[in-house]
């Protein structure tokens, strides 16, 4: 799900990122808050590498098969690291395989970044529902909202910039009913990648709790 | 550890020649300037003048086709219905198939800029290495952080690729993939796959964790985060003399700039 050069117009490409600096800002001033920003690093720059190879595992759904895209989960375990971990991940997609590009980059990182961000805080609402839910019950629930909501948003970002910025004929309702249909065949995949953040958060607790307890 | 964005980056040619930080203002107004046009006049301009930094910059023609492959598909899919659904004015029409020119027009902008775009970005990235880019970035103001983690990330991207290809090479020889494939309903992925892979996505974050923990200690004992490592001035390559270097770089900035800004403002006329 990345939007190619060429076809948003430059005003949206520059658009993209005047909105996805503010956010890069925030991100890093709440990095450095942290005890320890130096040491966060290495672990940062090591699971983004790993979130974009992972992201590359094929998950079989027959007939075919799909990509998950996994930034809710990369909000859920790397916290504010998450946007700046999406621009760089981004940045090697566009010059090494061509997924996106360098005028689309900030376009991108925000249909992308800003989703993975607010599964980030869904994930860590579960510490309030601990005591309704239970604690395990709570991970749960928001680890597959976290999934699912990260690819969604996403999805109707990416559908609404495409729609509305390709050349074209159609007239503004016909156009927002593209966005909502796009949008709703997007609920199958949605499922699947929440389902997936929760499997993967359920193994993680299992083998590496600091994984994503660190920020609790 | 295979350079693979270094592959054509250290030949000899003006623009691997021209100074990093101007070749980096330079080439991103123009994108930016390629990116803006709309008028299909100008379409031919902008290819010609991707085309001519191309055979200045002595990469080979393969080199260029070989990364336009799969956006190219990709950009296809988006974008070759438009002729079809797009506008009013049918030019050709065999059944229910309707070509209509105003949707053909739009397809050739996007694909001329598209074309236009990528080349110039692909002789940005491909001549200057990656290790000047980065340092590049740096001295216009990317955030060290950023930095940092751009270069981490690609030292390491290759090494967690072949530890992915390890660990799925041992998945199929214990024979995952091949069970329970008669009995699946389609579009219905089986939840006892995806725990597995949901594993093999754990693992190779777990593994990747604990790597960078090693990884930081090693980097700290060598003096990470000590600010004496703070950058230098970057020149394309340390043999040329800066000061000549400058000259031509500089007439290359203004050069560009020059073209950009023409661009836009044939746009606006």
């Amino acid at each position: 799900m990345h939007i190619p050069d060429g076809i948003l117009p430059a005003s949206v490409c520059i658009a993209g990122y005047a909105i996805a600096a503010p956010v890069a800002w925030y991100s890093l001033r709440q990095i450095n808050r942290l005890k320890d920003p130096t040491e966060e690093l290495p672990k940062a720059s090591l699971l983004t590498a790993a979130f974009f190879i992972a992201s590359s595992i094929n998950i079989p759904v027959p007939p075919s098969s799909v990509h998950l895209v996994l930034n809710g989960l990369l909000g859920c375990v790397l916290g504010y690291f998450a946007f700046p971990a999406i621009l760089v991940g981004l940045f090697f997609q566009a010059i090494m395989f061509g997924h996106g590009g360098l005028t689309t980059l900030g376009v991108d990182a925000v249909m992308m970044g800003i989703p993975a961000l607010a599964a980030y805080h869904i994930f860590q609402v579960r510490h309030a529902f601990r005591q309704k839910l239970g604690k395990k019950l709570a991970t749960n629930v928001f680890a597959f909202l976290a999934g699912a909501l990260g690819l969604g948003l996403s999805a109707v970002i990416f559908f609404f910039l495409v729609v509305t910025n390709i050349p074209s004929g159609f007239d503004a309702q016909t156009e927002q009913a593209a966005v909502y249909g796009l949008t709703l065949a997007h609920l199958p995949l949605m499922l699947i990648e929440g389902t997936f953040t929760l499997l993967l958060v359920l193994f993680l607790q299992r083998v590496k709790p600091e994984l994503i307890e660190r920020r609790g | 550890m295979r350079f693979e964005l270094d592959e054509y980056a250290y030949l000899d040619s003006p623009l691997h020649r021209w100074e990093p930080r101007f070749k980096l203002i330079g080439l991103l107004v123009l994108i930016f300037a390629f990116a803006s046009v709309k008028d299909l006049r100008l379409v031919p301009v902008v290819l010609a003048i991707a085309a001519v930094l191309y055979l200045l910059s002595k990469m080979p023609l393969s080199f260029l086709l070989s990364r336009l492959r799969y956006p190219g598909f990709f950009l296809l899919g988006v974008i070759l219905l438009l002729p079809f659904f797009s506008g009013e004015t049918v030019i050709w029409q065999w059944g229910a198939l309707t070509l209509r020119q105003e949707g053909i027009l739009a397809m050739l902008l996007v694909v001329g800029r598209f074309l236009a775009i990528i080349t110039t970005a692909l002789i940005l990235m491909g001549t200057t290495p990656f290790l000047t880019f980065v340092k590049t970035m740096r001295s216009l103001g990317l955030p060290s952080l950023i930095a940092d983690m751009t270069l981490l990330t690609y030292r390491y991207l290759y090494d967690i690729a072949a530890n992915l290809s390890t660990m799925q090479q041992a998945m199929r020889l214990r024979g995952f993939g091949k069970s329970s494939r008669t009995k699946r309903l389609p579009f219905v992925p089986d939840l006892h796959e995806l725990r597995l892979l949901a594993s093999l996505a754990g693992t190779l974050l777990v593994r990747s964790y604990e790597q960078s923990e090693r990884i930081y200690k090693a980097m700290r004992l060598r003096g990470y985060g000590s600010e004496k490592f703070k950058v230098h001035p970057v020149y394309a390559s340390p043999t040329s003399s800066p000061a000549t270097l400058n000259t031509w770089s500089g007439a290359g900035l203004v050069f560009t700039l020059l073209v950009a800004t023409g661009l836009v403002v044939a746009e606006i006329l």
